[in-house]
């Protein structure tokens, strides 16, 4: 019965059906000699990239860029999406000043993870570069709140720092300002870094932040030229020059090759000097130097009425020369002595010849400076 | 076709159903084996398994190639030129020996072997071929022949489809299909793009479209690239730019790129065809040199300048679409590709052609958007997006295969926008290249080996006769099955037709005039013919059947009614066999 029952179905047993099964056992005995083949292979492939990248790394940090872009294009090969090797490759590229190459990786990488801070810092640098301020500043905000590794916060900070810069390149005052306020407060005592905030906020005008920051500067380094040459222009600016003349000092003692800061000492200086109006000055003294002054002004005056500014001087000149002319003969240490007002109308006098000036002439050096400065400073008085 | 085939069921039951017997013996645990492994269904299961084995298959042929290239090529993306010169000369000398003493059927391609297989061998291909196809291709790609994966990929998921059939012992004609359902599962797997494997295959290789056969290669192409993005992940084989079209008036730009495209085809193809059989006019022993002299001219070609040419090179198809090259030198690429892919394969080396149609493709599209940008800087195409379409026109212009080009370009880059500039260039293209090339690369290279292997493209174009080309109309009456036996003789009377056809409430019939006098001796004058006759039920055709359809009916029914779509009651016409002979008979004579 058995037998017959196998004859019946023999075809189907010892064929189809077994054959199947058969099928189905090779499918799974392949299935794992693959795996096992694979895991071999993706092995084999990562260490070789692995290799290249360590060697392209090592490039990388050498400035060696057009090896390290071999190396991790080698890398790549291997192991094409590997987020690092793909970035140390868009560096490598920018490194060797392939921008648009480069540009292709870090967006490939950005749309992977677009809260990278390394890949934001490395595109906004690109697309400022390249002109796109737009672009650029969005990148530089997204690397300044992106995710950064422990050991690389100073970067966010670079990356405000260098938002900052590329604000105030594109004239956006009022963003760079709150920028550099925001940086300002964060900003750690590190003195380098302090006097990069004091020079950013110089250039963005703010001489108070500027002092503030110099002086934060200072407190770890008081011979610190840099941030002294930084704090005496800021206190310049603001017009305290009592302590710009000191902060001009210690810089110039620190670094004497500061032709810019012996300048602005020397114009200190002046101002210091011929300031009538300063406190507790005798009364002689005073004369004396609205004597100086009146001097200085006619000399001033004189030099931009000359032959080749004439022309283009505006009426008030001449007529201040007049009024210089008329007011000569009074301005003698006499003069002063008998009537203290008429040093407040020498004054006034010098005071707009300076400023008129300034306005037809350009910006006046030496004592004529200082007596613009002077004037500046007394104009609200 | 319901009525038609209800009336083929009628005139097997003869109208008597099913007796028990015939129910009992339709039920035994035979007959229910038997039903569950029907030989469609099985060969649906089977498609799965060679689905499966080829993905295996050619994930490990990817393994093969890389590893070949790592120890022969080194692991650098730096290429040393001793390296460069040597590996594809040596390796070249090795392949020699091997295709001429142990792998002879592993030549060429691969695509017109497996179109063999279905023609000519009966879907027999010995796994011999694809150990052979295996282990020279992976030699003669890895060591920087410029050729593809693609093709032998197709080939060895034919050979393993056949070695399952043989062993399951299929029916001839399943048989004969098995292997273009391997090379679907093949091509799909190393290309991982399955619609395009079906499209090629149905296209290229079976050239039409059944649904016995669709089923079975969509199914083992889907488990092939199942099995292949198991192992290798489902990235496409570059990274695919944004691409848009922004300005229709662009699309004049991406004509031109047929245009070029068209061209290149024309001279690649041409290249082959005049130097394939001037090798292998070159006596035998030269055979042994032919792949070696082929590797050093490319290893020198890679020394001079350009590494790129050197075996598939899809990183470079990829750098290409990322802008990485200049106009020129993607120009000079394309150029030297050409040349490289020539030698390799007249030489009769194993290996691919697709790949290196889409590198010199995607090289020809990019330099084409790059000078077409210099000359036209407003147009916004990226250099990636001209290369995609660049790919799909020598798909289209070269090897000829104009449906899967377009899909393949839509499969690989994700993006439907893309589909109007693909469909005009490879338009373009596949003209330009039919115009001037009228022979198509695969039927020339099957010509060459002395095959004659039906022309996919010949057949795409052939004109098919239909039966509206051999109907007559209708010269006698139709009669009507509610009409009496005597009205029905009176209207036969005014006629000389020895048969006429008779309208019945569910189809038509057909009864001679014989028959009918017999009846009416018999004194049923007065019956209607429906219930009189034992009208034997016709089959009914439609006008823009295939003629060959009418064949089928012709001879077992002599005149066979042909109705409106819209209403079978409507008579349009007749064809007998003399009518179908005449007009076969005609079309033969031109």
């Amino acid at each position: 019965m058995a037998s017959e029952a196998y004859t019946k179905y023999r075809f189907y047993l010892e064929q189809r059906p077994t054959m199947l099964a058969v099928f189905s056992v090779l499918a799974v005995v392949l299935f794992l000699g693959v795996t096992v083949l694979s895991r071999a292979h993706q092995a084999q492939r990562q260490a070789i990239g692995e290799r290249w990248f360590n060697r392209g790394t090592a490039d990388l940090n050498g400035k060696r860029f057009d090896a390290a872009v071999t190396d991790m294009r080698a890398a790549l090969l291997y192991s094409p999406d590997e987020y690092s090797y793909q970035l140390n490759l868009a560096e490598a590229l920018i490194g060797e000043g392939h921008t648009g190459q480069a540009s292709a990786y870090l967006i490939n990488l950005w749309e992977r993870e677009p809260e990278n801070g390394i890949v934001n810092l490395e595109l906004a640098r690109i697309t400022a570069q390249r002109g796109e301020t737009d672009n650029a500043i969005r990148y530089y905000h997204n690397a300044v709140y992106a995710a950064w590794p422990s050991g690389q916060e100073g970067m966010r900070r670079n990356a405000r720092f260098e938002l900052i810069e590329l604000l105030q390149r594109n004239d956006l005052k009022a963003q760079a300002q709150s920028e550099l306020i925001a940086l300002a407060e964060n900003a750690g005592p590190d003195p380098a870094q302090q006097e990069r905030i004091g020079d950013l906020f110089l250039r963005a005008e703010d001489y108070e932040h500027a002092l503030g920051a110099y002086n934060a500067a200072l407190k770890s380094n008081r011979h610190h030229a840099a941030a002294l040459a930084g704090a005496g222009y800021a206190a310049f600016e603001l017009g305290r020059y009592q302590l710009a003349q000191h902060y001009l000092q210690s810089a110039i003692s620190a670094n004497p090759n500061d032709p810019d800061s012996a300048e602005r000492l020397k114009t200190a200086q002046l101002v210091l000097h011929l300031d009538p109006f300063r406190r507790q000055i005798p009364a002689a003294e005073r004369n004396r130097i609205v004597i100086e002054a009146f001097a200085a002004a006619a000399r001033r005056l004189r030099s931009c009425a000359g032959p080749d500014v004439k022309a283009s001087a505006p009426a008030s000149v001449p007529s201040l020369s007049d009024e210089w002319a008329r007011l000569e003969p009074q301005i003698t240490a006499v003069g002063l002595r008998r009537n203290p007002d008429l040093a407040d109308t020498a004054m006034d006098l010098v005071f707009r010849i300076e400023r008129e000036t300034s306005t037809v002439c350009g910006t006046p050096t030496g004592a004529d400076l200082a007596l613009l400065l002077i004037s500046r400073m007394h104009e609200g008085s | 076709m319901e009525p038609q085939s209800k009336a083929e069921d009628m005139l097997t039951e003869n109208g008597n159903g099913h007796s028990t017997s015939a129910w009992i013996q339709e039920h035994s645990p035979r007959a229910v084996w038997r039903y569950v492994f029907r030989e469609d269904r099985l060969f649906l299961i089977l498609s799965v398994f060679i689905g499966v084995f080829s993905g295996l298959a050619v994930v490990c042929f990817r393994f093969a190639i890389d590893w070949s290239r790592l120890y022969l090529l080194g692991t650098g993306a730096v290429l040393t030129p001793v390296r460069m010169v040597l590996a594809p000369t040596l390796a070249g000398l090795v392949i020699a020996v091997l295709v001429i003493h142990f792998f002879p059927t592993a030549r060429g391609s691969g695509v017109n072997q497996t179109k063999a297989a279905l023609y000519i061998f009966n879907g027999n291909i010995p796994i011999r071929t694809a150990i052979g196809k295996f282990i020279t291709s992976a030699l003669a790609i890895g060591s920087g022949h410029s050729l593809g994966p693609e093709d032998p990929s197709l080939q060895i998921g034919a050979c393993i489809a056949s070695a399952v059939g043989r062993k399951m012992r299929l029916q001839r004609d399943r048989m004969r299909l098995i292997a273009p359902v391997g090379a679907a599962a093949g091509l799909a797997a190393a290309f991982n793009a399955p619609i395009s494997a079906v499209l090629f295959v149905i296209e290229e290789v079976i050239g039409r479209w059944t649904a016995g056969i669709l089923g079975s290669v969509v199914l083992s192409a889907v488990s092939s690239v199942v099995v292949m993005r198991w192992f290798l992940g489902s990235e496409s084989l570059f990274r695919i730019p944004a691409v848009e079209l922004k300005r229709p008036t662009e699309l004049i730009a991406y004509a031109a790129l047929g245009v070029v495209g068209g061209l290149a085809s024309v001279v690649f193809a041409s290249g082959i065809a005049w130097l394939r059989p001037v090798c292998k006019a070159l006596p035998r022993w030269s055979q042994y040199f032919q792949p070696a002299i082929a590797g050093l001219l490319i290893g020198i070609i890679a020394v001079l300048g350009a590494p790129q040419v050197m075996g598939a090179g899809y990183e470079y198809i990829d750098q290409a679409m990322h802008g990485q090259f200049t106009w020129e030198f993607l120009a000079i690429l394309a150029g030297l590709k050409i040349v490289a892919t020539l030698l390799s394969f007249v030489s009769g080396t194993p290996g691919g052609m697709f790949a290196p149609t889409l590198f010199i493709g995607a090289m020809l599209g990019a330099a084409v958007g790059g000078a077409e940008h210099v000359l036209f800087p407003h147009l916004t195409g990226s250099p990636g997006t001209y290369a995609l379409v660049g790919m799909g026109v020598l798909f289209a212009g070269f090897l000829r295969a104009p449906m899967t080009s377009v899909f393949m370009v839509l499969e690989v880059s994700g993006n439907y926008s893309i589909i109007v500039p693909v469909i005009l260039a490879n338009t373009v293209a596949y003209l330009i290249s039919r115009g001037l090339q009228p022979t198509a690369i695969f039927d020339l290279l099957t010509r060459q080996d002395g095959l004659e292997l039906p022309s996919m493209e010949e057949q795409r174009e052939e004109d098919i006769l239909r039966v509206e080309d051999a109907m007559q109309p209708v010269d006698g009456p139709v009669l009507d099955a509610e009409k009496t036996l005597d009205q029905a003789l009176q209207q036969l009377d005014r006629s000389e037709m020895e048969r006429v056809l008779v309208l019945t409430p569910s189809g038509w019939g057909s009864v001679s005039r014989q028959e009918l006098l017999t009846m009416a001796r018999e004194g049923k004058g007065a019956t209607t013919l429906g219930a009189l006759l034992p009208v034997a039920p016709v089959p009914f055709l439609h006008p823009d059947h295939p003629l060959e359809t009418a064949l089928r009916y012709v001879d077992r029914w002599p005149l066979v009614p042909v109705v409106s779509r819209a209403d079978f009651r409507h008579l349009e016409g007749v064809v007998t066999q003399r009518y179908v002979l005449e007009r076969y008979r005609e079309f033969g004579e031109g």
